[in-house]
């Protein structure tokens, strides 16, 4: 039966060679990405509840274990998420808002203790050591601020990107990565932050002072990431503003899909989180340098671009949500393209698969980025190389779609050049 | 007669239409080659200025980063083959450095030496912040950072001349590259897999121009605009050497003539480039001192507003026009 249905395929093929498998409807592909986005974020939610009653428990009953606990439970919870990011750049409600829950470089001796700093960055961020944890009072833009209690307010409205200056990330995975790790001094050496779990110690066994504050701290940076990511799952909900925005017009739709495939292919990924690190050979410039967990950063991330275009997600649960896609799209307009940007999307997996392979054993991302480590750099090039490379077919989807010619608003685009694939 | 008159009309329109598609290989000849020609003559200058007086403060060397940096941002929105490999445009222009990873690295040569700074093939695996002419406007025109040398003067020649000496270096690759490769594949686009037809060598050219009036926008006025409450004039581009108004015009003129080409000299458009132009002239204020004031602070505003201005013509006219839009660019993300 398969043979047969197989031998009319080709029959078919050979009699009308030009003819076209028939395009989904828009509408449809828009409503698996939306679907998709629902259930990254969704995932993105559950696995931060499950940190955050691992913070719970380090917090009540601080040991060593507890810490490891809290660790993996971050660790998991990076997966879902960071497929999600590539939602981030088309939408504009999630790009307003995920500031609040991934921002990133940051300058962690705002939050806590840090190892001394070299300086020459005059002029950028005066609060680069402000240290809140151990500093109740201090004078911000003038204004005097009262952190004698550490509270979500006193993250979200008074400490996140004080002074304009966007290194001062108070809240989000980082701020709660750094509070779990600690800094990476082993510069390009092996081995992630050291933070001792002691740090949590409440009493005489407390090791970094005020370690009661560091665990306000730190719940209170949990518990936002939570409420943050069930804000942002209910806004791809059937009634959400972030699925009408897509679902309203399919083919602004696509175009956020295409923008957000492109953006952070190109300019996010590949450059500033990669190919940078790798020019200043400064394993700060790792993405998740507290936690060396950067491999699984940058391979979830493409893995994410490649969801959106083959319309596909396997959940936390093993759940899997699909439907019709770009690529089915692109394939009725022109086959070849197709295949050759899923070819793309795979090399790009395969890189960054090499890349995650080799941390996994040991040879860990701040290692690659040293000066002179001739295998590192290649590892990460290959990845930047094929990133580069699907952007261009990215782009080439969105002309044969026909996307291109879309009128594009003036001031909006300027406002927000990533909003339009202008 | 009306049904004449529409007739005609669409007689005429293709052929309108083909004479003002812009040519790439056209392009090439009169805006990008040109741009490297001289940038790679400069950077030549440089060097040997740096070989014949290392003095931070000789008036010859100051005059020759000048005009070699002036060469460089006229070349500067051209983000795409060439200056991509290699990462030769960062190697010659890192910039911004929130972290200040340059003088950083800098001053640890000034303090140590070190291999790395033993010769140019050495000092060409350096991190990029330690590279181009950035570093070299710390080198030249930052007291503070030279200390770092405890007097060593030495030790800060050695450095100039390795710096200058990677800037010319780089900026011959640069030219190589573009006259022994890029420029037949531009001319050639339609027969190659970079640019697969003429629109994809029209659309990377027209992602340079809107790319670099971003830029000039948002990072080159953007940074030290800072906010209304919280002006930043520290970080202007290159103000330790007071070129950081001077660099929006040079940009400026360069993606003006960009624009004349890929426009077919559209006199609207570059009427709006005529109009920010002259306000930078009208702005006496080299490195944007003058954001800390109220009323300075709307004058660069104004410059800035030109700017988009121009932006929101390429974007919302020029593209359509040529039926195409901007690809993904560096700026995108954060």
């Amino acid at each position: 039966m398969t043979r047969l249905t197989l031998a009319a395929g080709a029959l078919a093929l050979a009699a009308a060679p030009a003819a076209l498998a028939a395009p989904p409807d828009r509408s449809a592909v828009v409503e698996t990405y939306a679907d998709i986005a629902a259930a990254k974020y969704a995932d993105s939610l559950a696995s931060a509840e499950r940190l955050q009653a691992a913070v719970d428990a380090l917090i009540s009953a601080p040991s060593a274990q507890a810490l490891e606990a809290a660790k993996d439970a971050w660790v998991a919870a990076r997966v879902p998420y960071q497929q999600s990011e590539v939602y981030r750049f088309g939408n504009a409600i999630v790009d307003d808002w995920e500031g609040k829950v991934n921002a990133w470089p940051l300058d962690e001796g705002l939050i806590d203790y840090v190892a001394p700093a070299h300086g020459f960055a005059e002029g950028e961020n005066d609060l680069a050591q402000l240290n809140v944890v151990a500093t109740p009072a201090f004078t911000l833009s003038g204004q005097e601020v009262d952190a004698a209690e550490i509270t979500a307010a006193l993250l979200q409205d008074v400490l996140h990107e004080a002074d304009g200056v966007e290194a001062n990330v108070a809240t989000g995975y980082h701020a709660i990565e750094f509070l779990l790790w600690g800094q990476d001094l082993n510069g390009h050496g092996p081995g992630a932050g050291t933070r001792p779990w002691t740090d949590y110690a409440q009493g005489p066994d407390c090791t970094g002072g005020n370690c009661d504050r560091r665990a306000e701290y730190l719940r209170a940076a949990t518990d936002l990431l939570v409420s943050d990511l069930a804000w942002m799952t209910a806004q791809w909900a059937e009634d959400g503003a972030a699925r009408a925005a897509v679902t309203e017009d399919p083919s602004s739709g696509l175009l956020a899909m295409l923008t957000g495939m492109g953006s952070l292919s190109y300019g996010e990924q590949a450059g500033e989180r990669m190919r940078l690190g790798l020019m200043l050979n400064d394993p700060e410039e790792e993405h998740d340098c507290f936690s060396d967990n950067t491999h699984n950063s940058h391979y979830y991330d493409g893995l994410g671009v490649r969801n959106v275009y083959l319309g596909r997600y396997v959940g936390i649960d093993g759940r899997v949500v699909s439907g019709p896609s770009l690529s089915d799209l692109v394939a009725a307009a022109d086959p070849a393209l197709d295949a050759e940007l899923q070819g793309d999307l795979a090399a790009t997996m395969a890189a960054l698969g090499d890349i995650k392979t080799a941390a996994e054993a040991g040879f860990a991302y701040d290692m690659m980025l040293e000066r002179g480590n001739a295998e590192g750099e290649a590892l990460i090039m290959g990845g930047v190389t094929a990133l580069i490379e699907q952007t261009r077919g990215i782009e080439r989807a969105a002309e044969v779609l026909g996307l291109q010619a879309l009128e594009v608003e003036g001031s909006d685009s300027l406002d927000d050049p990533e909003a339009v694939f202008q | 007669m009306r049904g004449l008159l529409v007739g005609l009309l669409l007689a005429v329109a293709p052929a309108a239409t083909a004479a003002q598609t812009p040519d790439p290989g056209a392009i090439v000849d009169a805006h990008i080659l040109p741009g490297y020609r001289t940038l790679a003559a400069r950077a030549a200058e440089l060097d040997r200025a740096a070989e014949a007086d290392c003095d931070p403060s000789s008036a010859t060397l100051r005059q020759a980063y000048g005009d070699a940096f002036d060469a460089w941002v006229r070349v500067s929105h051209l983000r795409f083959g060439p200056s991509e490999e290699h990462d030769r445009a960062f190697a010659l222009a890192f910039w911004p450095d929130p972290r200040g990873a340059g003088p950083r690295t800098l001053a640890g040569f000034l303090q140590e030496g070190g291999a790395e700074v033993a010769d140019l093939a050495a000092f060409r695996d350096v991190s990029v912040a330690a590279r181009g002419f950035y570093a070299l406007e710390r080198l030249l025109h930052d007291p503070d950072l030279r200390a770092a040398a405890a007097g060593d003067d030495a030790r800060v020649c050695a450095l100039i001349r390795l710096v200058a000496a990677d800037i010319a270096q780089v900026s011959a690759a640069l030219l190589v590259a573009w006259v022994d490769g890029h420029s037949d594949l531009m001319r050639g686009a339609g027969d190659n897999d970079v640019y697969r037809s003429r629109d994809e060598a029209l659309r990377q050219l027209f992602t340079a121009l809107s790319t670099g009036l971003e830029f000039t926008s948002a990072v080159r006025l953007g940074r030290p605009l800072g906010t209304f409450d919280r002006p930043r004039p520290q970080r202007a581009e290159a103000w330790r050497s007071e070129r950081s108004l001077r660099h929006v015009r040079l940009s400026l003129e360069a993606t003006r003539d960009l624009a004349r080409h890929l426009s077919a000299g559209d006199a609207a458009l570059d009427a709006a480039f005529a109009r920010a132009i002259e306000r930078v002239d009208r702005l006496d204020d080299p490195r944007f001192a003058g954001v800390a004031t109220p009323q300075g602070r709307v004058r660069v505003e104004a410059v800035q507003r030109a700017v988009n201005e121009i932006r929101a013509q390429i974007a919302g006219e020029l593209g359509p026009r040529l039926g195409i839009s901007a690809g993904f660019n560096a700026l995108d993300g954060d």
